[in-house]
């Protein structure tokens, strides 16, 4: 029950592999290491692409089996503990029966998309970071990170979705660390700090959860406590405003696991650590950050912040609002002002994390839905952000707008790429980006009406900064260009093929999603549609009459 | 009647096997060393034949053996806890394995209707606690094996200041003397220890108590190489023997106002009187002074962590771990057994709240600010006692639930659970400095710098138990905190309890004893700091040399476990089966 689940092959798989690899590559003998690295790699990236046919083949039984858009709130597909109160009676997937900590895995329309985007993005990112030095560790702790995010997006049980979310820390820190820029050792540090402090926070969170939630005791429980999601939503939706003792002790909750969410997102005033690491993570470490890691936090937010909390969420409906309204403003208003091209893209980060704190605060069917996919378009559009970023790294040895004109010419895949991820990213229709976008300022106008002029003209600025930052970079310059000093009079060259092969992935997906988003867009408006008419009407109702 | 119906009836004895054991070990630990060829003259006039009686005389090689007494030493607490271990899981329920011993070395089945008074008593409750004891010293033992250097090294000192070299074989005997009194030392803690876990009367608890803090104050002076050592032993014999002395006195007052120690007899006579009485409080109050030291509670935590630095680390984590189960094991003994009343909150709930509170935070600000690693340990084993302490005061407030759970039960298992997890990763964490200790270093944090690029197994191990200490999810170090939280929790927090009117007169309405779990939490978020500062000087900082530490593989092998332990009773079934054990514990606390 517990291992024929394709969830627990999908976390714990990959964890035993790098660990399995990373022994390899530490015992495999010095005068062979460098062929049997080789080896590894291959092996590496073969393993993250059965994974990720693994998840593609999930999501397909849609058009056999299941049905992702009809699974219902507080269901979950390939559950492996389905009715928890009696399967933990049963024994079927305890850990620690004492404690009421199961393995409980499963997926829905939240969390099924986080899933195949990290299975997505874990062999983009090793491709376009394909030369790395000590490769085959540094895959190893890519494919560690996979099994940890996986773990995340996958758990319904608080004590091993937090032991997920501290086990992602330790291969991006280390990611950065020794793989990183100049500063690395002071971004690692920051990074380690602020993101654990913040889950500590969490973890309060979690614990006041767990300490005043009564579940239905079963044999061998002995705190009559549980950690499991599905029971913490059961009690949560039969009580109303009386859990956890009333609506006080939800608000303090709420506000705990707000803090910890946000510095994950990060928004605004807990993004400090993010420009940090952005600059000095290795390529493939600011793609995973970007790409999944912010998406831990909104995850985190609506999974258990949002779905167990409705009430709260409303009283500080205004809250949500002005965090992520100030997000995006400052986000955007910081790029404008950002020399490094790398910096820039990390507080465009901060920005488009604010827009899905604007849609799950509309609290519409269609704002949550366009927040979700958010989630997802941002997941494959920053990477390529920042893989067009670490290119410009690599080969021109220069972050900094303005040291450079006219690159296109010399490197055109380089400069159509750039010109796709940014264009992507500023919301160009027919993109992914502008899906999720459009979603949700059209729900923020249903809600708050003309107030959506806010966020709509920050986009102009988004559109401001990405449009001169490309101008500057790739254009511009006249017939030959400007080379960057840093490239010591070499040759420019353009990217190499697995940095292409990578990259053209995302874009590819990037249009896919923007052209056709209903592929996933149907399960999360069938998501958020039922967890609105479930739950979040029955409590505007009772707090607004 | 005397000790031999007490062995003669095959089943009582077993009931005492592992204490059997124990006194088999130190005798072996006197006898086998001696082995010799020595003989004797028959005293009869005119005769010259000697006969070979093996004692004294030129030791034989093998015996006197520098080895020998830390392998008997391991051997006998191994084999003791594992027939402790074996008693508890093959009839773990309370119900059947209750043994009390008389006065008269007659032993019964149930402590009922003795016609003489009780001395020890048997039960699952002191198995466990047994367990937790014998555990911590035999890690201490194996870890002494690599660390006992050869010769002390002011002897060689004095040698080649007399200009003379002992023979070698005089060396080996000196060597072999030493060793044999740390280990025979270490099995009389042992010894005493078990009377405490076992003792049914107050004064045969303090017999036992006396017996173990003796011993242990003279392994503390033990590494006389160290020249803190000694001071640091005398300083915790005479803080010890003041407060022993105090608790003492207080023993003798509760005997005034009862007429006798035995433990049922004094509660009976708690729960009869009206009021409290001055002399019985008086009493009762400065044998908690005693016990305060043993556990090492603020304010009479001063000499812990000058202890702790000048002690061998192997010896420092037994007081961290296996003496301070004993201090709460004393702690419970009197606390609960004798002064709990029938039902409303005991009279010592406010003062064990307020050492609580002030034990827990002392000791986290005292490990904030050490530079040294086994005074940072220290101050932390200061913290975790008052976490315990904590649990303490819930327990005082003496609540039921309805329903399934007893909460007094929970939180002795709670209890329970983290003495016992303690031992693998504060012991562990000791053991790992011992070995950095076997080279001279460990007492500066600039001394674990780069650990890991000179032994990375050993300093994951490190980092993780220090990481198992902050209670990190999922190791074990977490669960037990979880169920401490739960039981004050538990204690203070009714499922009917109403939180509407506002956070601030919610909190008003509770006992405020719940702020003890709010400060565990607070605290253990503010241990965070230091425990991750020596995970981060290990990996991030240069190493001082790259010389790999000392070859010791059984304590290699033995960290390794405590490892294994720390990460299994964390998550997964082994955690269960240890909540198990200790539930059973406390049932039969209570019984």
């Amino acid at each position: 029950m517990m291992f024929g689940n394709p969830l627990t092959l999908l976390t714990l798989g990959p964890i035993v592999a790098a660990l399995v690899f990373m022994f390899l590559a530490w015992a495999s003998p010095p005068s062979k290491r460098e062929e049997i690295s080789q080896y590894i790699r291959l092996l590496i990236f073969a393993f993250s692409l059965f994974l990720l046919s693994l998840s593609t083949l999930m999501f397909l039984e849609s058009y056999s089996g299941i049905s992702w858009t009809s699974i219902g709130l507080n269901n979950y597909v390939y559950d492996n503990c389905v009715n928890a109160e009696v399967a933990l009676e049963a024994g079927g997937c305890a850990l620690v029966d004492g404690f009421g900590v199961s393995w409980h895995v499963g997926v829905d329309g939240l969390s099924f998309p986080m899933v195949w985007l990290t299975t997505l993005l874990i062999p983009v990112s090793m491709l376009v970071e394909w030369n790395a030095k000590k490769g085959a560790q540094f895959h190893s702790l890519i494919l560690l990170m996979e099994g940890a995010l996986i773990g995340v997006f996958v758990s319904l049980d608080l004590f091993v979705f937090y032991t997920f979310w501290e086990l992602t820390l330790i291969p991006m820190f280390f990611l950065i660390l020794l793989w990183g820029g100049d500063d690395r050792k002071y971004a690692a540090q920051k990074f380690f700090i602020y993101t654990f402090t913040a889950s500590v926070l969490m973890l309060l969170g979690i614990l006041v959860m767990y300490y005043f939630t009564r579940v239905p005791v079963w044999e061998g429980n002995i705190t009559g406590r549980a950690f499991d999601v599905t029971l913490m939503a059961a009690s949560s939706n039969q009580l109303g405003s009386s859990f956890l003792g009333g609506f006080g002790m939800q608000k303090a909750v709420f506000l705990l696991l707000l803090v910890g969410f946000a510095a994950k997102m990060p928004s605004v005033p807990f993004h400090t650590w993010l420009p940090d690491a952005h600059v000095e993570a290795p390529t493939a470490g600011s793609m995973l950050l970007a790409g999944v890691m912010l998406k831990m936090g909104a995850y985190g937010f609506i999974r258990i912040a949002v779905e167990l909390l409705p009430g709260a969420l409303v009283y500080f409906q205004w809250l949500i609002v002005i965090l992520g309204m100030v997000s995006l403003v400052y986000g955007a208003l910081v790029c404008l002002g950002q020399t490094n091209l790398k910096r820039m893209v990390a507080y465009s980060s901060v920005s488009h994390m604010g827009l899905i704190f604007l849609g799950i605060a509309t609290m519409q069917p269609l704002g949550i839905a366009g927040a979700i996919f958010m989630m997802l378009a941002h997941g494959i559009i920053s990477p390529h952000l920042f893989a067009v970023c670490g290119a410009f790294k690599h080969h021109y040895h220069t972050l900094e707008i303005g040291s450079m004109r006219g690159i296109a010419k010399h490197s055109p895949w380089l400069g159509g790429h750039m010109m796709t991820a940014w264009m992507a990213s500023l919301g160009l229709p027919l993109m992914a980006g502008f899906v999720a976008e459009i979603a949700i300022m059209i729900a923020f106008w249903m809600t708050f009406g003309w107030l959506v002029i806010l966020p709509a003209l920050t986009l102009i600025i988004t559109a401001a900064y990405y449009l001169w930052s490309m101008q500057r970079t790739i254009f511009e310059g006249g017939e030959e260009g400007e080379l960057p000093e840093s490239l010591h009079g070499e040759d420019p060259v353009d990217i190499t093929w697995h940095e292409n092969a990578g990259m053209i992935v995302l874009a590819g997906f990037a249009v896919l999603l923007g052209i056709l988003p209903f592929i996933f867009f149907d399960m999360m408006s069938a998501y958020s549609g039922e967890f609105v008419s479930e739950i979040l009407l029955d409590v505007l109702n009772e707090v607004r009459p | 009647m005397s000790m031999t119906t007490l062995l003669s009836d095959p089943q009582t004895a077993t009931a005492l096997l592992p204490e059997f054991t124990l006194i088999v070990g130190i005798v072996l630990m006197i006898l086998v060393p001696n082995l010799g060829k020595g003989t004797f003259r028959i005293p009869l006039p005119n005769t010259n034949i000697r006969i070979p009686y093996l004692l004294g005389g030129e030791r034989f090689t093998f015996t006197s053996s520098p080895r020998i007494p830390g392998i008997i030493s391991v051997l006998t607490l191994l084999f003791s806890t594992s027939l402790a271990l074996w008693s508890q899981m093959e009839t773990p329920l309370s119900g059947s394995n209750v043994w009390c011993i008389s006065t008269a070395g007659e032993a019964f089945a149930s402590c009922a209707g003795m016609a003489d008074p009780t001395l020890l008593q048997i039960d699952g409750f002191s198995r466990l606690v047994e367990i937790i004891f014998y555990g911590s010293l035999m890690l201490c033992a194996v870890a002494m094996w690599s660390r006992m250097p050869a010769t002390p090294r002011f002897m060689i000192h004095a040698q080649v200041l007399a200009g003379r070299r002992e023979d070698e074989r005089i060396q080996k005997l000196l060597d072999n003397r030493r060793q044999v009194d740390f280990h025979l030392l270490l099995l009389m803690v042992a010894l005493g220890m078990s009377v405490v876990a076992l003792a049914s009367d107050v004064f045969v608890l303090f017999i036992g108590l006396e017996l173990a803090s003796l011993s242990s104050y003279v392994l503390i002076a033990f590494m006389k190489e160290n020249e803190e050592a000694p001071e640091a032993g005398m300083k915790y014999f005479i803080l010890g023997s003041v407060t022993s002395a105090i608790g003492l006195y207080g023993i003798s007052l509760l005997y005034l106002w009862n007429g006798n120690l035995q433990m049922a007899d004094l509660a009976a006579s708690w729960q009869a009187m009206d009021g409290i009485d001055p002399m019985a409080l008086t009493g009762v109050a400065f044998l908690m002074v005693t016990i305060c030291f043993k556990v090492s509670a603020a304010p009479f935590h001063l000499a812990t962590p000058d202890a702790y630095t000048g002690a061998a680390s192997p010896v420092a984590g037994v007081l961290a771990t296996g003496s301070k189960a004993m201090g709460f094991v004393v702690l419970l003994r009197v606390l609960v057994t004798i002064t709990m009343p029938e039902s409303g909150e005991a009279f010592w709930v406010p003062v064990v709240g307020l050492l609580a509170a002030i034990t827990m935070t002392w000791g986290n600000l005292g490990a904030l600010s050490s530079n040294n690693p086994k005074r940072m340990l220290a101050y932390s084993s200061v913290a975790h006692a008052g976490y315990l302490l904590a649990a303490v005061a819930a327990l005082g407030l003496n609540q039921a639930r309805a329903g399934d759970h007893v909460i007094s039960e929970l939180i002795v298992a709670a209890m329970l659970f983290h003495l016992t997890v303690l031992v693998l990763f504060k012991l562990g964490s000791f053991l790992v400095l011992s070995m950095l200790e076997s080279e001279g270093r460990g007492s500066k944090l600039e001394d674990l710098y780069g650990l890991a690029k000179r032994e990375p197994l050993l300093a994951t191990a490190l980092f993780i138990f220090m990481l198992a200490l902050a209670g990190v999810p999922p190791l074990a170090g977490f669960l037990s905190k979880l169920l401490l939280v739960s039981g004050i929790i538990d204690a203070t927090i009714h499922t009917s309890m109403s939180f509407d009117d506002g956070i601030l007169a919610t909190l008003q309405s509770l006992h405020w004893v719940v702020y003890l779990g709010l400060l565990v939490f607070l605290n253990s978020a503010l241990s965070l700091y230091y425990y991750l500062r020596v995970g981060w000087v290990m990996f991030f900082e240069d190493p001082p040399t790259r010389k790999r530490l000392v070859y010791a593989p059984f304590l290699r092998i033995t960290i390794m476990l405590c490892l294994i332990g720390t990460l299994a009773f964390g998550i997964g079934p082994l955690a269960d089966h240890l909540m198990g054990l200790v539930s059973n514990a406390a049932i039969a606390f209570f019984a």
